[in-house]
């Protein structure tokens, strides 16, 4: 990932990090899983793909990541002038980054308890 | 025309007028100075009666837990009892008393504190640290007998008959005050000054109400030393105002050291201060000064100003602790006025054979009904289902909702009160009480005539 | 991310794993303070018991509900009128509260007798009432007290009466948080589904993790309800006990306090596949946000954005008066759990303040991850903070305010620092856009109170200014304000009443055209 990607990953990560609270469920699977439905979703919005949910926990996906969608664009006017390739290795590396932090790389140690 | 004793025969307690007993231990050790008392239970025990004296006295004061946690509770839990006092004089230099107050949680797993305390005296304080000044005191406040009111009662006697020692005699007397405000203690000292006597107060907790200085941290704390405590035993007579909140104390030293005991009556109203006096004076020979009498004076001219005129008949419910409830029932009486219901809201059965009680049963021209192991349902009841009517309620600020919902105008009195401002300032004892307590009294029902508009015109003139 | 240890505490080195220093470039990956272990004794922390957070914090908040603790009644007395949680009930829960007042004799020959008058008794003295919690207390819970048995009895002799059991002795866990643990799973076990009301409305949900400190709960109802979506139940503020018995049958759990009640909203996914979306009702920017995630969800975005616009033209000349007089004003925001990573990033983006440490005295590390996260560098963040590590860190982080509890708040007044009540609010309600607005104000009266101002000089020493007979907060947040802002004629303060929340109960909303039963697949 070139450098400039990696800033402006971590500038969409600051972003998660301060204003969302879907990335902090409180196990491991259930963060694991809310990263890869929407984030993923996020994703193809990104993309300029559409993303139509089916079922209530598609639509609670969804409605995260139609707002993260929105935010970044709002807030990140290069995500426009990023083609295709590029905003796929930069959400692929928020992706990393975002499981990094919540799920493979955090300290919590209540994260793998198995009760909730 | 009857006066009724009567005991609740509901199970249980709806809306209680008193918390237990480690309330009271807490609120006896905040009175000393270089001391920080460890309650031996769950973390709630500490941190809401923490809570609990920082709503009334709008201050914080230090207390500290042995945190009992699930392990503990099993398996026992004396090891927390000896880390936290490591911990707590590791970390608080100062500290020199260190009470062990033990809980409902502690009481029936079984911990045996006293056994700790000689662990601990022979092994950490002498080993770790060695040549410093500290007094581990098991004080036994299992919530699951009497209440804070015997909580206080026996922590005062623990502490005294911990420190007490036979010495050379120090002239002066114990004056156990019980659990009362800052501004009693003002009202108190300001008494003893006028008299000349010296005194030594148990326990002096007038910087309870503690000032916002420019520099430098003042937590509130009490002030009575353990010298104070030691010489309690060296002292020429304990007047205990309280019967039920230091009166142990008084009997103990009494019984041990021969010190002669005068227990009760608090000084609240005109006669029950005279008899304050009376007994201040017999115990040092000092006579009554002249500036007493006009102090007195000042107070029944203030006192004959509303007494016929607006607080006669008027039908008052007290609730309060039980010294001070019994007091201003009797205080009542010498207004005028008519303490229909007096709610005593632990289940101790002295409160029946209290000759003070007996008195007002024997006098009671009107039908009154004095309650014990009371709650405060026992007062909302009688209005909402049994047709009790009141002119005027005498409480603290558990009941508030009593007042509110019924329309009832109310003094907030004892403790503890947390929705009026500064009330810990102003003293219900002496002369200075008396006047204190009776104009806000009227007051309170000149609000309530002119909120309701009832005749409010009639204070056009007085 | 560099650990903190107190000067006051080099003695107890355990504490440093406790508390961190959010520095430049880091983040949670690098440092993490342990979180919700056992207190160290002796050490004068603020936490409290798990009974208390079971039945103080969770249970009682529901409104028609006979709360009922099973022992000594000190535990009843002192979790009894501590807290600001009203109802549109005429408050019963807060005024009436109720222990069993079990006594030495039933400590050596048993309680449930007891305990099965008290509950007779209590359901006598308020006949209207037929729904009751009882609360198990660690005096009960050691003698051993079969509450759940009993319970079944009394229903089973008393069918019109309904009885939940929550057995959280205070024992039970390293805080209170042990408490919201096990209410939220007795709840869910017990009396989830036991009710199965058939419910006329196309959007339906939860509102969990929500107490109605101060009326919160009525004002995000007020915008639920301005979108038609159709509350089902409130886990727990100004909650009613049958509508929570059919959580079950909601579309969508909104969780707003995930540290008390994220356990249910997860419990709740897995059994009834209901899913659980987090919001944040504090902030404009988290709440609009949080409005439109719940409207995406339903298909009814245009409702919330029509919410959004409105509240945001009514309120945000009011809010931005006080930012440009807040700016960088350092706050040490010290809740219990779940404020430090509500608050910490929305008041500082919105209010312009700057958060310098966070704390939780009960939270777990997952409060500390969101926390964290959401404060700028230089935060010391602290867990299970203790008296002197609190002055502590005030006297080196020099707040301007701080937020915190009652009590802790008298400790900051006595050093001088302006404190709000973080938990029960100043003059809240603090949720809405209103209620985010009146935050704002309580904030700027206590960092400019002239009456603070006096407090910090010393007349034996300093000079004294005799040129003036009063100052006002005005005067002072102005004094250093350019012009152009102080003048700024499209910025007012807080206009709103001194009650915001009563008039709501008497409001008549639209109604919406409903959802056609049969939605055809395009």
């Amino acid at each position: 990932m070139s450098n400039d990607i990696q800033n402006k990953v971590e500038e969409l990560v600051n972003y998660i990090m301060k204003k969302c609270l879907w990335q902090f469920h409180s196990r491991t699977w259930d963060r694991k899983r809310q990263n890869d439905n929407i984030l993923g979703m996020t994703a193809q919005l990104i993309y300029g793909g559409d993303v139509k949910p089916a079922t209530p926990e598609e639509k609670c996906y969804w409605a995260d990541a139609v707002c993260l969608a929105d935010a970044f664009r709002n807030r990140f006017g290069w995500l426009a002038d990023m083609d295709r390739a590029d905003k796929e290795a930069l959400m692929t590396g928020l992706k990393e980054r975002i499981d990094f932090l919540t799920v493979t790389g955090s300290l919590n140690l209540e994260l793998t308890d198995v009760h909730y | 025309m009857t006066c009724e004793i009567l005991e609740r025969t509901r199970a249980g307690i709806i809306n209680p007028i008193f918390t237990c007993q480690p309330c009271g231990a807490q609120y006896a050790s905040i009175g000393i100075d270089r001391c920080i008392g460890i309650v031996h239970g769950g973390q709630g025990c500490v941190m809401f009666v923490r809570l609990l004296f920082s709503q009334h006295f709008k201050e914080s004061f230090e207390l500290a837990s042995t945190s009992l946690h699930e392990d503990g509770a099993v398996f026992g839990a004396l090891n927390r009892v000896e880390e936290a006092v490591d911990v707590l004089l590791m970390r608080y230099p100062d500290v020199k008393v260190v009470p062990i107050i033990s809980t409902c949680a502690t009481e029936v797993i079984g911990d045996d504190i006293d056994g700790v305390v000689r662990k601990l005296n022979e092994g950490l304080l002498r080993e770790k640290f060695a040549g410093r000044e500290v007094h581990l005191i098991p004080i036994h406040t299992p919530s699951f007998v009497g209440s804070m009111i015997s909580g206080y009662d026996i922590a005062v006697r623990d502490f005294v008959s911990y420190f007490a020692r036979k010495g050379q005699p120090t002239n002066k007397i114990n004056l156990i005050t019980g659990w009362v405000n800052p501004g009693d203690v003002s009202a108190l000292k300001h008494l003893l000054k006028a008299m000349e006597i010296d005194a030594n107060l148990l326990f002096e907790i007038e910087n309870f109400d503690a000032p916002l200085m420019p520099s430098g941290n003042t937590v509130a704390h009490g002030d009575t030393t353990i010298e104070d405590l030691r010489e309690t035993a060296n002292a020429v007579g304990t007047i205990a105002l309280n019967r039920y909140e230091g009166g142990k104390a008084a009997e103990y030293l009494q019984k041990e050291f021969g010190v002669p005991a005068v227990i009760g009556p608090a000084p609240i109203g005109i006669r029950n201060t005279d008899t304050l006096l009376k007994h201040l004076s017999d115990m040092t020979g000092k006579p009554i000064p002249e500036s007493l009498v006009r102090e007195r004076g000042i107070a029944l001219d203030a006192l004959t100003d509303i007494v016929h005129m607006f607080l006669a008949d008027k039908r008052v419910a007290i609730y309060a602790n039980p010294d001070l409830a019994i007091g201003l029932a009797e205080f009542c009486m010498d207004l005028e006025m008519q303490p229909v219901l007096l709610l005593l809201g632990d289940d101790n059965s002295n409160y029946a054979k209290d000759p003070r009680v007996k008195a007002l049963r024997e006098h009671a021209y009107f039908d009154m009904e004095i309650v014990t192991n009371a709650d405060l349902w026992e007062l909302e009841d009688r209005i909402k289902n049994k047709g009790l009517k009141l002119d005027l309620i005498l409480g603290h600020s558990k009941g508030r909702f009593v007042s509110i919902d019924y329309g009832i105008p109310m003094v907030r009195v004892g403790f503890p009160v947390y929705d009026r401002a500064g009330m810990y300032r102003h003293p219900v004892l002496g002369y200075q009480g008396a006047t204190y307590l009776a104009e806000t009294m009227a007051n309170t029902i000149f609000t309530d005539m002119e909120y309701k508009k009832n005749k409010e015109w009639v204070l056009n003139v007085w | 991310m560099p650990y903190h240890l107190f000067k006051c505490s080099q003695c107890i080195p355990e504490r440093e794993k406790h508390a961190v220093i959010k520095g430049v470039g880091e983040d949670i990956s690098m440092a993490l303070p342990l979180g919700y272990l056992n207190t160290i004794p002796g050490t004068i922390s603020e936490r409290g018991c798990a009974y208390c957070g079971a039945k103080h914090v969770i249970g009682t908040p529901m409104k028609d509900v006979i709360h009922l603790s099973h022992g000594p009644v000190g535990c009843t007395y002192d979790t009894w009128q501590t807290k600001r949680y009203i109802s549109d009930n005429n408050n019963f829960q807060l005024k009436y509260t109720f222990a069993s007042d079990m006594k030495e004799k039933h400590i050596v020959f048993g309680a449930e007798q007891l305990l099965k008058k008290n509950i007779l008794d209590a359901f006598a003295a308020f006949p209207d009432i037929k729904r009751m919690t009882i609360y198990q207390t660690c005096a009960s819970a050691l003698i051993g007290d079969d509450i759940n048995a009993l319970a079944d009895e009394i229903m089973e002799e008393n069918p019109d009466v309904d009885i939940f059991v929550c057995n959280s002795p205070g024992f039970g866990g390293p805080s209170q948080s042990g408490g919201h643990h096990k209410i939220n799973i007795a709840w869910i076990n017990q009396k989830v589904g036991t009710v199965n009301p058939s419910i006329d409305a196309d959007y339906v949900i939860n509102y969990v993790g929500e107490y109605n400190i101060q009326g919160d709960q009525e004002v995000m109802m007020d915008y639920f309800k301005r979108m038609g979506i159709y509350v089902l139940a409130t886990f727990t503020g100004n909650g009613s006990y049958d509508d929570l018995r059919a959580m079950h049958k909601a579309h969508l759990n909104v969780l707003e306090c995930a540290r008390s009640a994220e356990y249910i909203c997860n419990e709740l996914r897995v059994r009834y596949g209901i899913p659980r979306m987090d919001i944040d009702g504090f902030g404009f920017e988290p709440l609009s946000a949080s409005l439109r995630k719940v409207g995406l969800f339903f298909g009814i975005e245009e409702r919330a954005l029509t919410i959004i616009e409105e509240e945001n033209a009514r309120w945000q000349p009011e809010l931005d008066w006080y930012k440009a007089r807040l700016m960088h004003k350092k706050v040490c925001l010290w809740p219990g759990g779940s404020k430090l990573w509500h608050w910490a990033n929305a008041i500082h983006e919105e209010m312009g303040v700057d958060v310098v440490s966070v704390y939780t005295k009960f939270g777990h590390q997952g409060d500390m991850e969101k926390g964290i996260s959401r404060c700028e560098e230089g935060a010391l963040a602290v867990d299970d903070p203790n008296e002197l590590e609190g002055l502590e860190a005030m006297e080196t982080l020099q707040p301007d305010i701080i937020f915190t509890g009652k009590r802790p708040g008298e400790v900051a007044k006595k050093i001088r620092v302006p404190y709000l009540n973080a938990h029960a609010y100043h003059n809240g309600p603090w949720k809405g856009f209103e209620g985010w607005v009146r935050f704002a104000r309580d904030m700027y009266n206590g960092i400019y109170s002239p009456i603070h101002q006096l407090s910090l000089l010393d007349i034996s020493q300093d000079e004294i200014p005799t040129d003036k007979g009063f100052v006002t907060n005005r005067m002072l947040s102005d004094a250093d304000l350019s012009d152009e802002v102080r003048n700024d004629p499209n910025l007012r303060p807080y206009t709103g009443n001194y009650d915001c929340v009563s008039p709501l109960r008497n409001k008549v909303y639209p109604e919406f055209p409903r959802k056609e039963k049969e939605v055809s697949v395009a």
